[in-house]
C-alpha cells in the first residue's frame, strides 16, 4: 500500500506485472482495506495487516456516544468496606443517566492481610508457656505479627525488648504449631499444613545468617590481598619446581622435600614457604618437620614429569599405558628410585604410549580402508574431509590436505594397497585428542560412541 | 490511571531549609518557600510595623506572599516574599532544631502561610500528608496531630516518614535513602515500605552546614560578602556602576547571616564540585580558579574551596582546617565520612536484606545535586563494600526531583486508590485520641 503511493508521490512508473497482480490481488484487497475509524497512514504503520491480537477494538474508536446516554462527572463521597469508620472522602466519579455507580470501592479488594492465629488465655495457660517468654512478650509479638504482616525484619526492628530475628521467628512458629496440634480434631488433618511438614529450625537458619554475613563482610581489600597471595605462592610453586628440573642431575639421590601446594588460602605467608596439606598421610608426618629445608624426594619429582608427559592423553589412555606395564612385569612406581632408573622408567612410559597411539591409528586406517572397499563411500555425511575425498577415487596414491576444520594437523596419507593400510607419520599438536572427533566415513554404521556421539535432534520426542 | 484515584489531599513537607507543599497528585509542589520565620519582636517598633504593614499589604498586588500575625507583641512574617523585605528588628527563627521541630508556634504559622497564603485552600476539606523525619518521636507526632485536628479541622491525616516516600517515588518498596539536606544527612534503610528504625544513622553536616564552612572560608580571605540590602548601585556611567553601602544601623545579626547565606549558597550551588579523589591541600594548590560574580559587581575568584567544601561530607575532619569553623571541632570525632555511614547502617540491618540494600541505595536532598556526589560515593562505597554485593547508587537525573523526592513520593502515595484505606480519620482520633496516631501510621 505505502510502496504505491511513494511511487505515485515519486513519479515512477509501476511495474509491469502491476496490472496481472492487480487482478489477481483484487480478492485479496478487499480484505487489506484499512478499517473505519483510524486514518489510512496510522494504518499502514502497522504494516498494513491488522495486529494478530487486536488491541483496541477500531469500532470504537471514533464512534460518538450514544445518544440515550448522559454521563456527567460528579464529586461524590467515597464508600468503601476497608474502612472501619465513616470517614468521606470525595472523589470524581463517572455518572451515567444521574445513576450513581453502586458497588463497594474498586480497591477495596485489595485490603489483604495475613492470618494470624489469636490464643485465648486458657490456651496459653496449657500449651504455651515458655520459661523464656513471658505473657506479656508473646502477647505483643503477636500484637506486631498482624500489624506488620509477618514481615520478621521489620518486627525485629520495632520489638520493644531485645530479641533477635531468629528468637522471634522461633517463637511465633512454635506457638502457632502449638496451637494448630492442639486445636486439631485428629493429626491426620495437620500432616500437610506447611508448619507442621517443615519446622523452623533456629540453630540452622543462625549459621546460616552467620555464613552469608562471613561471606559479606570481606571487603575488596582483603579479596584483593587473598588474590595476591595465592598469585604469589603460585609464583614460588612455578619457580621451585623449575628450579628443581634444573638442579636435578646435581642433586644426590633421596633427599626429602616439603611439597607445596597452594590449595589453602589463609594458610599461606607469603614470603616463606608454607607448610603443604599432602593428600598422601604418611608423608603427612615427616615431611612437616622437614618443611623448612629445601629438599625433594626424587618420587615426587618422578611423578610430577609423568604426569606433565602423560598430560596429553586422556584418563583411558593413562590407564591403558598402566595395565601395559602391569602385563610387562614392571611396577608402576620403580622399587629403587635412581637416576637412571627413573629416567628408564619416563623413557619407558613414553614408547608404550607411543606403541598405544600407534596401534589405535592402525585401527582406525584399517576400518576406513574396509569401508573404501565396500563402497558406502557415497552415502556419507558431507565432512569437510568427505569433500576432499569426493574428488579422488579409489586407488590413488597421494597426499591430502585436509580442510580447514581440522586446521591443527596436517594429515600425509599414502594409500600403498587397500589390503595393508599404514600410517607414516603423522604431525600433530594433539594426534590423540583430535583422533575422537573425525568423522570418518566408517563411523556412520558404528554405535555412537560416547567419544563422538552426535547431538541428537529429537530429544524432546524421547520422552 | 490505573491505580489512582483523587481524593484532592494536600501534601505537605517541612523541612529543615524549605517547606514543600501541594497538591497530591502532581508531579512537583506549588509552594515552595524557607522554612523560617521572621519575628518582628519589641513593642516599640510596633506601631510603625503596623502602619507599614497595612500599606505593604494594601498596595501590592492580590497574589502577595506576604502574612502577618498578631500575636501578643510578636509579628510573624512568613514566605519568601516577605522575608526578602528588610525590616529592623527581625529576627530570623527557625522551627526546627537537630531535624525535631522545637517551636510549634512557627510551624503553625508556616502551615498557615502554605495553607491560605500559597495554596489557598481551606483544609478542612482536603485529607493531609505529612512527612515527617524517620527518628521522630512519639510526643512530636502527637502534637502534630492535635494540631492538625483542632485547629486545621482536617478530615483526615497520615504521617508518613521521609525516606518511605522517596523510597516509593523510585517505585522500589526496599531501599537504602541517603538524604543529604539542608539540616542534616540522615541514612536509613526502607525494607517493605517500613523503615528500619534501628539501623538510621545520621550526621549533623547538611547543605547548611557546607554553606557555613564556605562563609567563613571566604571571609578568612578577606572577601567580604554584602548583603542585596545593604548597597545601592548607582550607574555613574553608562555600563559602569558604583557602589554605595547603605546604613542600615536596625538590621538584627541574623537577617545579616540569612542574606549572606543565600549568596553563598547560590555560590555553593553553582561553582562546588565533589572532589574524585579525597581532598588534600597539597595536590589541590594549582588548581584553577572559577570566577563568579557576587551582587554587588566583586568577581571572587575560587580555587581549592571548589572542591575543598564539599569533600566535608566524605572527610569530616577537614572542617578544623577551615579557619572559623573551630567550634564545632569538639563534634567532629564522632562523625564519620558518608561511605562509612552507608556502610554502618548496612550493617545493622539483618544479613538477608544487605545485599538487596547494597544494590539499591537512593540519594535525595537537595545536597545531593552536587556535581559528582554520586559518582564518588559509589567509586567509595565499591571499594570498601564485599565483593560479593553489587553496589548500585541510584540517583534521578533531575536536580528538581531529587530536591523534592520526598513530596513526589508523598503525592504518589496519598494519591493510590488502596491508599484510601489508611488515613487517620477524624473520628478515629476523637474516639481513640492522638495517642493512636502510633498504631495507624507505623
Amino acid at each position: 500500500m505505502g510502496g504505491t503511493d511513494a511511487k505515485d508521490i515519486l513519479g515512477l512508473p509501476k511495474t509491469p506485472l502491476s496490472l496481472t497482480q492487480e487482478k489477481k490481488s483484487r480478492p485479496q484487497k478487499e480484505s487489506h482495506r484499512k478499517p473505519d475509524g483510524i486514518s489510512r497512514e496510522v494504518y499502514a504503520l502497522t504494516g498494513g495487516v491488522a495486529p494478530l491480537m487486536p488491541s483496541i477494538d477500531v469500532t470504537q474508536l471514533k464512534r460518538p456516544p450514544p445518544p440515550d446516554e448522559k454521563v456527567a462527572w460528579q464529586w461524590l463521597p467515597v464508600k468503601s468496606s476497608a474502612r472501619k469508620d465513616d470517614l468521606q472522602l470525595y472523589h470524581w466519579v463517572r455518572v451515567v443517566n444521574d445513576i450513581p455507580p453502586s458497588g463497594d470501592y474498586s480497591f477495596a479488594k485489595y485490603n489483604k492481610s495475613v492470618d494470624v492465629l489469636k490464643y485465648t488465655d486458657d490456651e496459653y495457660e496449657n500449651h504455651l508457656t515458655d520459661p523464656v517468654w513471658t505473657k506479656e512478650e508473646t502477647d505483643q509479638l503477636f500484637e506486631l505479627c498482624e500489624r506488620f504482616d509477618l514481615r520478621f525484619t521489620v518486627i525485629a526492628d520495632r520489638f520493644p525488648l531485645s530479641r533477635t530475628l531468629e528468637e522471634l521467628k522461633d517463637r511465633y512458629y512454635s506457638v502457632t504449631r502449638a496451637l494448630l496440634r492442639a486445636r486439631a480434631q485428629s493429626p491426620a488433618e495437620l500432616a500437610n499444613h506447611p508448619l507442621i511438614k517443615e519446622p523452623y529450625d533456629m540453630t540452622r537458619d543462625r549459621e546460616r545468617k552467620r555464613a552469608l554475613s562471613m561471606v559479606l563482610s570481606q571487603s575488596r581489600h582483603q579479596e584483593k590481598k587473598d588474590a595476591e597471595i595465592l598469585a604469589e605462592a603460585k609464583r614460588i610453586t612455578e619457580m621451585r619446581l623449575a628450579a628443581r628440573r634444573a638442579a636435578e642431575p646435581d642433586v644426590p639421590a633421596n633427599e626429602n622435600i616439603g611439597s607445596v601446594s597452594p590449595s589453602s588460602n589463609s594458610q599461606l605467608p607469603a614470603t616463606a614457604v608454607a607448610p603443604s596439606t599432602l593428600t598422601m598421610a604418611d608423608y603427612a608426618s615427616t615431611l612437616a618437620s622437614l618443611r623448612m629445608l629445601h629438599v625433594y624426594l626424587r618420587t615426587y619429582g618422578l611423578e610430577q614429569m609423568v604426569q606433565a608427559a602423560s598430560s596429553a592423553v586422556g584418563l583411558r589412555t593413562i590407564k591403558r599405558v598402566e595395565q601395559t606395564l602391569q602385563d610387562l612385569g614392571v611396577n608402576l612406581k620403580p622399587k629403587v628410585p635412581t637416576k637412571t632408573v627413573c629416567d628408564e622408567h619416563l623413557e619407558l612410559r613414553k614408547e608404550i604410549l607411543t606403541l598405544l597411539n600407534l596401534q589405535k591409528q592402525l585401527q582406525y586406517k584399517e576400518s576406513e580402508g574396509s569401508s573404501h572397499r565396500e563402497g558406502t563411500y557415497g552415502a556419507m555425511p558431507d565432512t569437510p574431509k568427505d569433500r576432499v575425498f569426493a574428488s579422488e577415487p579409489f586407488g590413488f596414491g597421494g597426499t591430502f590436505l585436509l580442510s580447514p576444520s581440522f586446521q591443527n594437523f596436517m594429515y600425509y596419507f599414502t594409500i600403498s594397497n587397500l589390503q595393508g593400510v599404514c600410517l607414516s607419520v603423522f604431525t600433530a599438536e594433539r594426534p590423540i585428542k583430535k583422533e575422537p572427533k573425525r568423522k570418518g566415513p566408517g563411523r556412520q554404521s558404528d554405535t555412537p560412541s560416547p567419544a563422538h556421539k552426535r547431538p541428537r535432534k529429537l530429544k524432546a520426542s524421547d520422552l | 490511571m490505573y491505580g489512582g484515584d483523587e481524593v484532592s489531599a494536600i501534601v505537605v513537607d517541612l523541612g529543615s531549609h524549605t517547606c514543600k507543599a501541594g497538591y497530591a497528585g502532581e508531579d512537583a509542589p506549588k509552594a515552595v518557600f524557607p522554612s523560617v520565620v521572621g519575628a518582628v519582636d519589641g513593642s516599640e517598633a510596633m506601631d510603625v510595623d503596623a502602619d507599614s504593614a497595612k500599606n505593604n499589604s494594601n498596595s501590592e498586588d492580590s497574589k502577595t506572599n506576604e502574612s502577618d500575625k498578631e500575636k501578643g507583641k510578636r509579628k510573624l512574617y512568613v514566605g519568601s516574599q516577605a522575608l526578602n523585605y528588610r525590616r529592623d528588628h527581625m529576627e530570623i527563627l527557625s522551627p526546627i532544631k537537630d531535624g525535631i521541630v522545637s517551636d510549634w508556634d512557627l510551624v503553625d504559622n508556616i502551615w498557615e502561610h502554605a495553607f491560605r497564603g500559597c495554596l489557598m485552600i481551606d483544609p478542612k476539606e482536603h485529607p493531609m500528608l505529612l512527612a515527617e523525619p524517620p527518628l521522630n518521636t512519639q510526643q512530636q507526632r502527637e502534637k502534630a496531630a492535635e494540631l492538625m485536628f483542632e485547629k486545621y479541622k482536617v478530615p483526615a491525616l497520615f504521617m508518613a516518614k521521609n525516606p518511605v516516600l522517596t523510597s516509593f517515588a523510585t517505585g522500589r518498596a526496599t531501599s537504602l535513602v541517603v538524604d543529604c539536606g539542608g539540616g542534616s544527612t540522615t541514612i536509613s534503610p526502607v525494607h517493605e515500605g517500613y523503615v528500619l528504625q534501628k539501623a538510621v544513622v545520621s550526621a549533623p553536616i547538611g547543605g547548611e552546614f557546607l554553606t557555613d564552612c564556605l562563609l567563613k572560608s571566604l571571609e578568612s580571605k578577606g572577601i567580604k560578602i554584602r548583603p542585596r540590602y545593604s548597597f545601592k548601585r548607582k550607574e555613574v556611567r553608562p555600563g559602569e556602576f558604583q557602589v554605595e553601602d547603605v546604613g542600615v544601623p536596625d538590621t538584627t545579626e541574623s537577617y545579616k547571616l540569612f542574606c549572606q547565606r543565600m549568596i553563598v549558597g547560590d555560590i555553593k550551588d553553582s561553582i562546588c564540585r565533589v572532589p574524585d579523589t579525597p581532598y588534600d591541600d597539597k595536590s589541590y594548590a594549582n588548581i584553577p580558579t572559577t570566577s563568579y560574580e557576587l551582587p554587588d559587581g566583586q568577581t571572587l575568584e575560587i580555587g581549592a574551596d571548589r572542591f575543598k567544601i564539599p569533600d566535608v561530607m566524605f572527610n569530616p575532619s577537614i572542617v578544623q582546617t577551615i579557619p572559623g569553623m573551630e567550634k564545632y571541632g569538639d563534634m567532629i570525632p564522632t562523625v564519620r565520612g558518608l561511605p562509612h555511614m552507608v556502610m554502618e547502617s548496612i550493617n545493622k540491618c539483618d544479613v538477608d536484606i544487605r545485599r538487596e540494600l547494597y544494590s539499591s541505595i537512593l540519594l535525595a536532598g537537595g545536597t545531593s545535586s552536587m556535581q559528582q556526589l554520586k559518582e564518588r560515593l559509589e567509586k567509595d562505597l565499591i571499594e570498601e563494600s564485599p565483593h560479593s554485593a553489587r553496589v548500585k547508587v541510584l540517583a534521578s537525573g533531575n536536580t528538581t526531583e531529587r530536591r523534592f523526592s520526598v513530596w513526589i513520593g508523598g503525592s504518589i502515595l496519598a494519591s493510590l486508590g488502596s491508599f484510601q484505606q489508611m488515613w487517620f480519620s477524624k473520628s478515629e482520633y476523637e474516639e481513640h485520641g492522638a495517642s493512636y496516631i502510633q498504631r495507624k501510621c507505623p
